[in-house]
C-alpha cells in the first residue's frame, strides 16, 4: 500500500491534528478573549472535515482502497457516515458553548481545543481496523473528555463528575486492554481481518474471555447497562455543553467501534457476543426506562433517556444482520439530533439572573410563559418517547423491523413493551409544562445560536423529517454494506 | 495453531481470580471474626499526648512538585519512542524519519504551551 | 520451567487486585490512581509475555503505546485530583458524593 496513499486517506485527521496544533498556541499566546475567534475557526475546521469525509459516504466506499498503513485503519463508508455524525454533534458543542460560559466569566480559549482533539480521537475510533488504532483514538478521546468534564473549575459538581469520568473511564480502559491483550494472546495478531481468520476455526475459552472484556470495557463507553453507573452523575455534574456533547459524539463513536470489532474482529463468533448485546440491549432499555422515573434534575432524566436509547440501538446490532447495522445507524442519526435539541432546550432554561435552571418542577406551566420553548422541548420529547407523527418513531420502527427480519421476534417484543414504560416520563414532562401552575421561573431571552440549533433540531424531529428517509437510509445501507464487506 | 494447548491458561485464570480474591477478602474476613469491632470516636481519634490533635499529622507538599511531576512523567515516557525508533531507522527509512519528527514536533508544541502558560515557573 | 501460563496468572492476579483495589478502597483517591497503574501494568505484562511466547513483535509496541498513554492518564488524573482538591479541600472517598439519585 502506498505511503501517500494511505496520507490521503487520513486528511481529515491530520486537518483536525494541524487545526488543534495550531489554535492550541493561538489559546496559549492569545489568551481567553482569543476564544470566540478559536471557536469560530473549529467550526471551520469541523465544517471542512465533514466537507472532506461526505463524498466518501455518498459513494458508500468500501473495499481495499479504503484500507491505509497496512490494515491499521481504514476510511470506508461506516467510518464515513459516523465521522460526519461526531463532526455535527462537535460542531454543536462548539457552538452552544459562548453563551453558557460566558455566565461564569470569559469562556476559556481552551475549550474548543479540546472538543477538536476528542473529535480526532473519535475520527481515529471509527476507523480503526486493529486494536492499536482502536486504543490510541479511544484514549484520545476519553482524556480529553475527563478535562471537559471537569472544565468548571470552580464548580465543584463539576470537579466531581470530572473525578468520577475519569476513575470509571480509566477502569473502563483498563478492562478493554486486558481483554484486547488475551484476544492478542490467543489469536497471534492485533488486526481485525486477522483476528477474524484466527477465530473462524474455532475459538479456545482464553479467546472467549478476551471477548468478553472487551465487551464490557466498550460497554462503559456506551454506558450500557449494567456498566452505566457513572452516567447520571458525570451528566449532572458536567456543563451542559460538555454533557451535550458527551450524550452525542462520543456515544456515536462508541457505538460505530463496538460494531466494528463484534461484526469485523469476532464475526467468526457471532453466538459469544451476540448473547452478551441482547443483554445489554434489554438490561439498558428496562433501566434506563424506570431509572429516569424518580429523577427531579432534567439532565439525570435525560442521562437516564441516553441510556434507554442506548438498548435500542443495540438491538440493531444485536441482530448481526446488514440491515440491523443499516437501522441502527439510522437510530444514530436520529438519536444525536433528539439528544443535541433536548440539551439546547435544557440550556435555554434559565431564570432571571441568567442562572441555569435543572430542577424539573422549574419547568411547570412553561408552556404560558415560553410557548415556542415548550412546544419544542415538547416535541422532542414526544420523539424521544417514539410517539408515531414524530421522526423518533422511525428510530424504533426501522430497528424493531430489523429485529424481526432477523428472527428476533422476542426481543423486539420486549423493545416495544419496555419503550412504552418509557414513554411515561417523556409524556410527565409535557404534563409538567402544560397542565401544571406556572412556577414563572423560566425568564430572560435566549441566545439566537441555541434558538437556530434547537429550530433545527425540532424540525428535523417534526413530520417534515420523514422527507430524508430515503435519502438515510441508502447512507446507512451503503455505510452497513461497506461494514460487512470487509467482515 | 492448536487452541487446546491454551487450555491450562484458563484453569489458572479461575485459580487466578480465585486467589487474588482471597488475598483481599480473608484479612478483612479473619479481622471481623477475630477481632473485636466495635469503632468509637475516641478509638478512631489520633493520639496525641492526651490533648485533641491541632492539625492534620500528615505533611502537606507544595502542588509545585505535582505539576512539575506530571510534566516530567509525560515528556519522560513519551522519548521511550526514541530508543526503538533509533535501532530500526535503517529499516523504516525516510518514512519513519519525517514521521519521529513530526512526533517530537507535536511534543514541542506542548513543551510551548506548558510554558507559555506558566508551568514551568517555580515562582 | 517457566511457561507463558505462569504470565498470565500473575497478569490476572495483578488485574484482579488493581480491579478490587478500586472498589474496595474506601480511604483515598490516590489509591485508585495507583490500582488503575496497577491494571494498565498487568496488562502490559500479559501483552509481553505473549509477545515473547508468539515470537511476534505486536504485542511488545502494544505495550510501549500503553506505557506511555497510561503516563497521560496519570498527569491527567492527577489534575483532576488537584482541581478536586482544590474544590472541595479532601481527596477521601467517602466524599465524593455531591451527586445522588
Amino acid at each position: 500500500m502506498d505511503f501517500s496513499h494511505s496520507l490521503s486517506l487520513i486528511l481529515p485527521e491530520i486537518v483536525l491534528s494541524v487545526a488543534g496544533l495550531v489554535l492550541l498556541l493561538v489559546a496559549a499566546w492569545g489568551g481567553d478573549k482569543t476564544s470566540r475567534a478559536i471557536t469560530i475557526a473549529s467550526c471551520v475546521v469541523l465544517a471542512a472535515c465533514f466537507a472532506i469525509v461526505a463524498p466518501s459516504v455518498c459513494a458508500a466506499a468500501m473495499g481495499p482502497d479504503t484500507v491505509a498503513f497496512g490494515g491499521q485503519f481504514t476510511a470506508d463508508a461506516f467510518a464515513g457516515i459516523a465521522k460526519l455524525m461526531i463532526f455535527a454533534a462537535a460542531g454543536a458543542a462548539l457552538v452552544i458553548a459562548p453563551a453558557f460560559f460566558g455566565r461564569y466569566g470569559i469562556m476559556r480559549a481552551e475549550y474548543p481545543v479540546l472538543i477538536l482533539f476528542s473529535t480526532l480521537g473519535m475520527a481515529i475510533m471509527v476507523s480503526a481496523t486493529d486494536l492499536m488504532t482502536l486504543y490510541i483514538g479511544l484514549e484520545l478521546q476519553s482524556l480529553a473528555a475527563y478535562v471537559l468534564a471537569s472544565f468548571l473549575r470552580t464548580d465543584d459538581r463539576s470537579a466531581e463528575a470530572g473525578l468520577k469520568y475519569f476513575v470509571l473511564g480509566a477502569l473502563a480502559s483498563g478492562i478493554l486492554l486486558f481483554g484486547m491483550s488475551l484476544v492478542y494472546g490467543f489469536t497471534g495478531t492485533t488486526d481485525f481481518g486477522g483476528i477474524r481468520a484466527a477465530l473462524s476455526g474455532g475459538m479456545a475459552t482464553g479467546a472467549l474471555f478476551g471477548i468478553v472484556f472487551v465487551l464490557a470495557g466498550l460497554a462503559f463507553k456506551i454506558s450500557a447497562v449494567p456498566f452505566h453507573m457513572w452516567t447520571p452523575d458525570v451528566y449532572e455534574g458536567a456543563p451542559t455543553p460538555v454533557t451535550a456533547f458527551f450524550a452525542s459524539a462520543p456515544k456515536v463513536a462508541a457505538i460505530a467501534l463496538t460494531a466494528r470489532v463484534a461484526l469485523d474482529a469476532f464475526g467468526a463468533q457471532a453466538g459469544a457476543w451476540q448473547q452478551v448485546v441482547i443483554f445489554a440491549a434489554l438490561a439498558s432499555i428496562v433501566v434506563g426506562a424506570l431509572g429516569a422515573i424518580g429523577q427531579a434534575n432534567v439532565k439525570r432524566l435525560l442521562a437516564y433517556s441516553s441510556i434507554n436509547n442506548v438498548g435500542f440501538i443495540l438491538i440493531g446490532l444485536a441482530t448481526g444482520t446488514a440491515e440491523g447495522v443499516s437501522a441502527m445507524l439510522v437510530y444514530l442519526a436520529i438519536y444525536v439530533a433528539m439528544t443535541v435539541g433536548s440539551f439546547v432546550a435544557v440550556l435555554m432554561l434559565r431564570n432571571a439572573e441568567g442562572e441555569a435552571l435543572e430542577a424539573i418542577s422549574d419547568m411547570a406551566g412553561l408552556s404560558r410563559t415560553k410557548p415556542l420553548l415548550a412546544l419544542c422541548l415538547a416535541m422532542l420529547m414526544f420523539s424521544l418517547a417514539g410517539i408515531p407523527p414524530l421522526f423518533g418513531f422511525w428510530g424504533k420502527f426501522v430497528v424493531f423491523q430489523a429485529a424481526v427480519q432477523a428472527d428476533m421476534v422476542a426481543l423486539a417484543a420486549i423493545g416495544i413493551a419496555a419503550s412504552v414504560i418509557g414513554a411515561f416520563y417523556y409524556i410527565k414532562i409535557v404534563k409538567i409544562m402544560y397542565f401544571d401552575e406556572p412556577a414563572n421561573v423560566v425568564q430572560g431571552r435566549s441566545d439566537w445560536a441555541h434558538w437556530a440549533l434547537l429550530a433545527i433540531s425540532t424540525a428535523a424531529m417534526s413530520p417534515l423529517g420523514y422527507l430524508l428517509t430515503p435519502w438515510l437510509g441508502e447512507l446507512a445501507d451503503g455505510a452497513a454494506a461497506a461494514l460487512f464487506l470487509a467482515a | 495453531m492448536d487452541l487446546i494447548q491454551y487450555l491450562p491458561i484458563l484453569i489458572f485464570l479461575g485459580i487466578a481470580l480465585g486467589l487474588s480474591g482471597l488475598f483481599v477478602f480473608l484479612p478483612m474476613g479473619v479481622a471481623r471474626l477475630t477481632g473485636a469491632h466495635n469503632p468509637h470516636a475516641d478509638k478512631l481519634s489520633e493520639y496525641e499526648c492526651g490533648f485533641p490533635a491541632f492539625e492534620d499529622p500528615r505533611s502537606q507538599f507544595d502542588v509545585r512538585f505535582y505539576l512539575i511531576a506530571i510534566l516530567f512523567i509525560v515528556f519522560d515516557l513519551e522519548a521511550a519512542f526514541l530508543f526503538p525508533w533509533a535501532v530500526s531507522l535503517d529499516l523504516t527509512g525516510w518514512p519513519g524519519w519525517i514521521t519521529m519528527m513530526v512526533f517530537l514536533f507535536e511534543l514541542t508544541v506542548g513543551l510551548a504551551y506548558a510554558w507559555k502558560k506558566g508551568a514551568l515557573e517555580w515562582e | 520451567m517457566i511457561g507463558v501460563e505462569h504470565y498470565v496468572v500473575v497478569s490476572s492476579i495483578l488485574f484482579v487486585l488493581g480491579v478490587l483495589g478500586i472498589f474496595l478502597n474506601r480511604k483515598n483517591i490516590i489509591v485508585i490512581l495507583m490500582a488503575i497503574e496497577l491494571i494498565l501494568l498487568a496488562v502490559n505484562l500479559n501483552l509481553v509475555a505473549f509477545s515473547a511466547f508468539l515470537n511476534d513483535l505486536t504485542g511488545q509496541v502494544f505495550a510501549m503505546f500503553v506505557l506511555t498513554v497510561a503516563a497521560g492518564e496519570a498527569a491527567i488524573g492527577l489534575a483532576i485530583l488537584v482541581i478536586y482538591y482544590r474544590s472541595r479541600g479532601t481527596i477521601a472517598v467517602d466524599d465524593v458524593n455531591r451527586m445522588k439519585g
